[in-house]
């Protein structure tokens, strides 16, 4: 399958949901690995970021 | 007579010199918290002066004054025998630097300001994140903006070949 998205962090932001939201699939769920294209580091970083910015209602938990 | 300093006095004077400049060695902190949007627009600059009070001596490296937004879900809370329900709240985030050990005392007291209705305290660094670049490429925005030309074709130039030549060329196709 192609890899939708090339990128690599410095730092993730739970504040920055925009981007956040570019690694969400319509249902408001992460994305995994083999679609991020994110390094094991990055993605589990990414998964922090999202959970902060769901706990701090900044994304929704979940979206029907 | 010389003069020697004694190790101890040394040693003393090396651990004041590292408490004079912790500023690299502290850990930096951000403070994430939603107040309650009936304090009003008004109300707001009291609750942010109770939280940087219980900041304390913590070094503010950093702060946005908190913005009106719209919760991505409703926000619940038990307060007082009711149940309060939010749906907005004004957003704030203060960076500071600070010992790890007055971490929970902090998020505590924040915990317990009435108008304060969420809290998060996360471990960052000093520099402001949001200035680096991401290197975030969507792949099929690649190409996006870009036009990819067709090389021009080059044009065959006609010259005049005599009758011989052209008898030649065609033998020497069909042999």
């Amino acid at each position: 399958m192609k890899k939708e998205y090339v990128a690599q962090f410095q730092h993730i932001d739970y504040k920055d949901i925009e981007m956040l939201k570019k690694f969400l699939n319509p249902h408001g769920k992460i994305m995994p690995r083999r679609r991020t294209g994110l390094n094991a580091s990055n993605q589990r970083a990414l998964a922090e970021a999202v959970k902060r910015a769901r706990f701090m209602a900044l994304l929704p938990y979940i979206v029907r | 007579m010389a003069e020697t300093a004694h190790p101890d006095t040394e040693a003393r004077a090396e651990v004041e010199g590292s408490s004079q400049a912790p500023k690299d060695i502290t850990p930096v902190y951000e403070i994430g918290f939603h107040i309650v949007p009936t304090v009003g627009e008004e109300g707001v600059p009291a609750v942010l002066d109770r939280v940087r009070a219980l900041l304390g001596d913590a070094e503010i490296i950093s702060e946005s004054f908190p913005q009106k937004m719209t919760l991505a879900y409703r926000i619940e809370r038990a307060q007082a025998g009711a149940r309060e329900k939010y749906t907005e709240s004004y957003f704030g985030v203060i960076k500071f630097a600070t010992e790890r050990e007055h971490l929970s005392a902090i998020e505590k007291g924040v915990q317990g300001i009435r108008e304060v209705m969420r809290v998060l305290i996360i471990g960052t660094v000093r520099e402001d994140i949001t200035q680096h670049k991401q290197r975030t490429v969507f792949s099929s925005d690649r190409l996006e903006g870009k036009v990819i030309e067709k090389p021009a074709a080059q044009k065959e130039v006609a010259v005049e070949v005599s009758e011989e030549e052209l008898d030649k060329s065609i033998e020497a196709l069909t042999g």
